[in-house]
């Protein structure tokens, strides 16, 4: 796996010092080495279980830039995960061209900025926690392939960002599997930042054509698969209220950030919805509090997150409790249905404690102890301890 | 203990003559006659402002993280500390969305790449400023 990685390094290096005479290049990284365990047996958090594990959260990065003058650049950031046993991936690669000052186009594999972390989520090195706040930050899916459009300007004393893309993405999300097929296309969305001083507030829109396969459903009764195909062979509307099919699928994101004498305050609220879909809306939100002390910095974070689903229609008057197909079989679609739709309800609370130390110009070590409790299970706690660097 | 007491003012003192020497001196081409507030020598150094005042092209060069100017100029003008600059560019380098500025080893290099360049804008220790650049702002 190792030797992937080191490949990928040598034939991106060899290309660039082949047009090294051209154009200017830069090589910047940066890595997280994280150690974890949960404190429970036979409970997991995070890619974390009892027996303490590096592989979860620690990566490594490599980004390349080229300018080639007159405001055009190519750059690519090839990843090497622990949790994808360390194999090279490229996270990002694009072109970039400037239009003037004030606005860049990029086009390629980029990431979606569905969050105000999405954009250096894997850069440890740039916030103060071990790891933004899962509740919220829990869209597996963060690049996409396409255009984006960005515009800085200031309004007064004010420094105002606005962000347009549009592109598809194609790959899975984590639903009924930790791996459903899933394809977003027509994805589009705006994000738009304003910035005074010690200030920082943001708001996203995005929306996307969602289709999710539940193939790889573990379930080895397949109950919904099968629900669904049952409810579906009587009522065929009612499937297709249920499976996410070219749903529109739409994201809402609302953020603050104050930065004000060393004290840190950080909330975010964001809900996930597909429409005419089994998927429940999902609402969300965190609040953080730190404070720093020179090297060191302390917070606290609480997370809220809860997903619901009260079906499209009000099917429990639509459908009938029983209905007999033959003298011998009877069904029951109003509880078929909605035992589907209470499948997906979920509700999630952390709390979390931490520090971040800079006990090196270019590192910082974190501790961090995180509790999550999910419906009415015990809660479970995660303690890390990271490094994170750039360089 | 007398000994101890005397090394200690001795040290103090010592530390107080280092930071009253530490004035940083922002400085640029003679030719260039802009006009230049702190905020604005600020976001220049942060990316968010690409051209003086007076319009031409402004580009920032800093020094090493090693050379006390930086921090000097680090906490007196960008007002954070090194671990907090390399993070805001760490955001913006991986992100795409900017290039830190060319970092220089020294004082002298500053300046002498400044003398050759109108579009350059740099600091130094104000003891170090020579007749080959302006000095536009003093900290």
């Amino acid at each position: 796996m190792k030797n992937t990685l080191a490949a990928a390094i040598v034939l991106a290096l060899g290309a660039t010092s082949a047009s090294a005479i051209a154009a200017d290049t830069r090589i910047n990284g940066f890595a997280s080495v994280v150690a974890g365990v949960t404190t429970d047996e036979d409970a997991s958090m995070f890619g974390y279980n009892d027996n303490i594990s590096f592989k979860p959260e620690s990566l490594f990065a490599l980004q390349i830039s080229s300018d080639l003058g007159d405001g055009l650049s190519a750059t690519a950031q090839i990843m090497s995960r622990g949790s994808n046993d360390y194999a090279a991936e490229f996270e990002w690669a694009y072109l970039s061209y400037d239009i003037n000052d004030s606005t860049q186009i990029n086009a390629g594999k980029l990431r979606i900025p569905f969050y105000r972390y999405s954009d250096f989520l894997d850069v440890g090195y740039a916030y103060a926690w071990a790891r933004p706040p899962q509740a919220v930050y829990s869209l597996v899916f963060s690049t996409f392939d396409g255009l984006s459009l960005v515009n800085n300007h200031t309004i007064g004393d004010w420094d105002s960002t606005i962000q347009g893309f549009y592109g598809s993405y194609d790959g899975s999300v984590d639903l009924v599997s930790d791996e459903d097929p899933a394809t977003l296309n027509n994805m589009m969305g705006i994000n738009w930042t304003v910035t005074y001083d010690w200030f920082t507030a943001r708001a996203i829109y995005a929306q996307a054509e969602t289709s999710i396969s539940f193939e790889n459903n573990e379930d080895p009764e397949r109950l919904l698969n099968n629900g669904i195909a049952l409810v579906g062979s009587i009522y065929p509307q009612v499937a297709s209220d249920l499976n996410v099919d070219e749903d529109i699928g739409s994201f809402i994101g609302l953020g603050f950030a104050v930065d004000y004498n060393n004290l840190l305050v950080e909330a975010e609220f964001t809900t996930v919805d597909v429409e005419d879909s089994i998927v429940a809306k999902q609402e969300q939100y965190y609040v953080s509090v730190g404070y720093r002390f020179d090297d060191f910095t302390v917070y606290a974070i609480t997370e809220h997150g809860e997903d619901t689903n009260e079906g499209d229609y009000d099917y429990s008057s639509d459908l009938p409790e029983s209905l007999a197909i033959t003298a011998d079989y009877t069904v029951y679609p109003r509880t078929a249905y909605q035992t589907l739709i209470s499948s997906q309800e979920e509700t999630i609370d952390t709390f979390t404690v931490g520090t971040r130390y800079n006990f090196h110009p270019s590192a910082a070590l974190k501790f961090d102890i995180t509790s999550t409790k999910i419906n009415d299970a015990d809660a479970i706690n995660v303690l890390s301890v990271g490094v994170d660097l750039v360089f | 203990m007398k000994f101890l007491k005397t090394k200690l003012c001795v040290t103090i003192l010592g530390l107080t003559s280092v930071f009253a020497q530490a004035e940083i001196a922002v400085v640029v081409h003679p030719s260039n006659a802009s006009a230049i507030d702190s905020s604005s020598i600020s976001r220049i150094f942060l990316g968010k402002k690409k051209s003086f005042d007076g319009g031409g092209q402004a580009v920032p060069i800093t020094q090493d993280a090693s050379s006390a100017a930086t921090d000097e100029f680090n906490s007196k003008v960008l007002n954070k500390s090194g671990s907090q600059i390399k993070s805001y560019w760490s955001k913006l380098v991986f992100t795409g969305k900017g290039t830190p500025p060319k970092v220089v080893a020294n004082d002298a290099e500053v300046i002498k790449l400044i003398s050759a360049d109108p579009t350059l804008i740099g600091y130094v220790d104000a003891s170090a400023v020579t007749g080959a650049v302006k000095v536009i702002a003093k900290f």
